[in-house]
């Protein structure tokens, strides 16, 4: 075993702590929200110029042929500085479901790469909470040559600044995955913004015209293909925890030895310094069972196998996140819950990312079905 | 001891719920129904003070002589559970339990009579200019100065975590006129008309979307000398004189019970595979355990109404009350979170006036939830962190 990153992570990590370090400010986080689709344009040039889109493209496709520890790395990396562009849906989901897909999708997965096509994964429906085995209530009927799409979608993350959207259906064969572009008649969208600042729309289908190739997969491999999908995003998203946590740990130990009450730094109280220590072991165990998630999903186990390590280190890391980001704040005192403070919008990101894609009532109830 | 409660307050349980049913207007409930900042709407809280006045309720706790009720402690205590779980806006703190108790005890005649009617009529805001950015937890160290120029002081500082200061007309100052004795020596207590020349506020961005809470720069400001509460030099006697007063506000027993109650709600309408999260065992088992703790906070506080007498300094019974309040806040507040699921990342603009609809698929008590959580965060912090809290619990109990 070697934990540590090989020469080519290392490369990707270092220019993209340069990148995401000098990009993407406090103040030019905050500028973001004033922006219509929640769009970092210049920085997502950037995503595509490093070639940070193409890391899950298999190369025969015109991609890295990367894997799970590769996106992670960059993705603690956007986590350190709260970063919510769509690289979850893009960078992930996306080249996933696509490079799997019965149909060839190669131009689109070319434009992914390229910066000018994104992709949000509409798959959340009314009434449900992360029920991600149910049969979708979105009716994908035959009609003609092609299909027509039906149905009621929520939280889809990164819409609003989406070109196209991969809507999970009921079609005639069982589950079925299938490829709306975002401008397609009979779609109203209902866009608005996460207390992170990210985006999401509500999608409604209303007997949208659905091309036969249009079908990316269905039956159990579209099942299998979503899964996959999933696992990875969840993944990523607790990479992009981990690293943010990192970066919390930096944050408050140099503000305990800044921070003066009572004639000294308030690094030098003992219930603090045991805050930062609680913090700094949650942190350790929560990369631990990121590393233990990486294994399975770089390391070809089967579909439950991976279901399972993916589930444990989402209980785990979410725990960890839950105590660093509430205590960051703590120990910052009323700064920790301005706008004007780091901690608060890691605070808010983690909120974020714990919640979207199974919170940790959904992975307990995952693990004992398993 | 007995455990029995005089019946004659559930009587006056029954009255008091049915004047507010009959004064509380459905569209100032609403609004703080999903209201998710620090404070109410201003203008809310100044209306209700004013309905209540019209009672002669406005200010039930004081003494008789300056508007109060004559109340006893449970019944003040039912007054105030009842006007929290029928979603009457919150009170001006500043006014009614802080700035009110400190001028009818300590304050000059001419101070009673022209602070004291407007504060019982809800005339205005007042906010409290105690904090300062270097001094928060240490807040005897504080160091805007007030020096004494002929009839009047020149005040320049800085204060933090004001609230409501952009929409108030006066504030109760705690600054320092004597800077050659120790620290708590030297300070007094000032009220500052908002609109004086070199007060200016500014609004701070918060963790939730709201910015009710203000910084406020005060810039060769001058104060009339008689608008100085009692003596010079007295100002942190009267600040823990304020503290000692309202031992049992920092438990938060009614936002607490109301907070749950309303997370019982939502764990009904909100399902799991088509059950109720309220019937599946996971969330039975967490809820019935907040349950638990909260029971324990309310007879705690009830111990303390009661004047029980006790072992240990009252002011260690005080903190733990804050200690335990404080946190369940948090719990709670995070409990409607986990029940809400992927429904309570959606931001809700602020301020509440603009509130947008947020369409079907989004049920109307969702608004306000998540901010409330964020903010929720500082419950452990402002009054005293929870780590101060427990400093003073482990000296005023144990001397340590």
């Amino acid at each position: 075993m070697d934990f540590n990153r090989s020469d080519l992570q290392r490369m990707l990590h270092d220019s993209a702590e340069r990148f995401v370090n000098e990009h993407y400010s406090l103040e030019h986080r905050r500028s973001l929200r004033a922006v219509q689709d929640g769009l970092d344009t210049a920085g997502w040039e950037t995503f595509a110029e490093l070639g940070w889109l193409a890391i899950l493209v298999p190369e025969e496709l015109g991609g890295l042929s990367g894997c799970m520890a590769d996106v992670s790395t960059l993705a603690e990396v956007l986590g350190s500085r709260c970063v919510t562009d769509p690289f979850i849906s893009s960078g992930v989901i996306a080249p996933t479901i696509l490079s799997g897909a019965s149909t060839s999708q190669e131009d689109l997965l070319g434009e992914i790469v390229g910066g000018t096509a994104r992709v949000a994964l509409a798959h959340d429906e009314p009434n449900e909470r992360y029920a991600y085995s149910q049969p979708r209530a979105t009716m994908l009927a035959a009609s003609g040559d092609g299909y027509t799409l039906s149905g009621q979608k929520m939280m889809v993350l990164d819409a609003p600044s989406a070109t196209h959207v991969i809507v999970t259906a009921t079609g005639p064969s069982g589950a079925a995955l299938v490829l709306i572009p975002m401008d397609a008649a009979g779609i109203t969208t209902d866009a608005y913004a996460l207390y992170d600042g990210s985006r999401a729309a509500d999608i409604h289908f209303d007997g949208t015209s659905v091309a036969a190739e249009a079908v990316l997969a269905d039956g159990d491999a579209a099942s299998a293909l979503l899964s996959l999908a999933l696992d990875r995003a969840r993944v990523t998203a607790l990479a992009q925890a981990v690293g943010s946590m990192e970066a919390e740990l930096d944050i408050c130990s140099a503000y305990l030895k800044e921070r003066e009450q009572f004639g000294q730094p308030i690094g030098k109280f003992q219930s603090l310094q045991h805050i930062m220590a609680e913090m700094f072991v949650e942190t350790h165990q929560a990369r631990s069972i990121l590393y233990y998630a990486l294994s399975r999903l770089d390391g070809g186990y089967s579909p439950d196998e991976c279901a399972k390590a993916v589930s444990l280190a989402a209980l785990r890391v979410s725990q960890a996140a839950q105590l660093v980001s509430r205590q960051a704040i703590q120990l910052h005192g009323g700064y920790g819950v301005t706008d004007e403070y780091e901690v608060s919008h890691h605070y808010r990101r983690q909120f974020i990312l714990e919640k979207t894609l199974g919170d940790m009532d959904y992975f307990t109830r995952r693990l004992s079905s398993l | 001891m007995d455990f029995h409660q005089d019946p004659a307050i559930e009587e006056f349980r029954n009255m008091v719920r049915c004047v507010i049913a009959e004064e509380l207007p459905a569209e100032m409930a609403e609004r703080q129904k999903a209201h998710g900042g620090t404070n109410s709407v201003v203008a809310d809280t100044l209306a209700w003070t004013g309905k209540m006045n019209a009672r002669g309720w406005s200010v039930p706790h004081w003494p008789v002589e300056h508007g109060g009720t004559g109340w006893s402690a449970m019944q003040n205590y039912v007054f105030m559970a009842e006007c929290s779980s029928a979603f009457a806006p919150e009170v001006c703190w500043g006014a009614t339990h802080m700035c009110g108790p400190v001028i009818y005890t300590f304050g000059s005649e001419e101070l009673k009579e022209r602070f004291l009617p407007d504060f019982r009529e809800g005339k205005y805001y007042i906010c409290q200019g105690f904090s300062e950015p270097s001094n928060g937890s240490d807040l005897a160290r504080l160091r805007t100065r007030a020096e004494r120029k002929g009839d009047k002081y020149v005040v320049n500082g800085q204060k933090i975590w004001t609230s409501c200061a952009h929409e108030s007309e006066w504030g109760f100052f705690l600054v320092r006129t004597n800077p050659d004795v120790k620290p708590q020596a030297g300070i007094s207590f000032l009220m500052i008309k908002m609109d004086t020349p070199g007060v200016t506020v500014r609004q701070i961005p918060m963790i939730n979307g709201d910015a009710e809470l203000c910084e406020v720069f005060l810039d060769n400001v001058e104060v009339p000398a008689e608008n100085l509460i009692g003596e010079e030099g007295m100002g942190w006697t009267y600040a823990k004189f304020l503290l000692d007063h309202e031992r049992t506000t920092s438990s938060f027993i009614f936002q607490n019970k109301r907070e749950f109650a309303r997370a019982q709600r939502l764990a009904l309408r909100e399902t799991i595979d088509g059950t109720p999260i309220a019937h599946t065992a996971q969330f039975q088992q967490r809820m019935a355990r907040i349950e638990a703790e909260l029971t324990a906070l309310e007879w705690s506080v009830l111990r303390e109404l009661a004047n029980e007498d006790f072992k240990y300094d009252r002011t260690a019974a005080a903190s733990t009350l804050k200690v335990a309040g404080s946190q369940l806040q948090q719990t709670i507040s995070e409990l409607q979170m986990d029940i809400l699921g992927s429904k309570a990342t959606r931001f809700y603009p602020y301020p509440q006036k603009d509130r947008e609809d947020a369409g079907p698929l989004w049920p109307d008590d969702l608004g306000g939830r998540t901010a409330q959580a964020l903010i929720a965060r500082a419950s452990t912090i402002y009054g005293g962190t929870l780590q101060v809290q427990k400093g003073i619990i482990a000296k005023l109990a144990f001397g340590l």
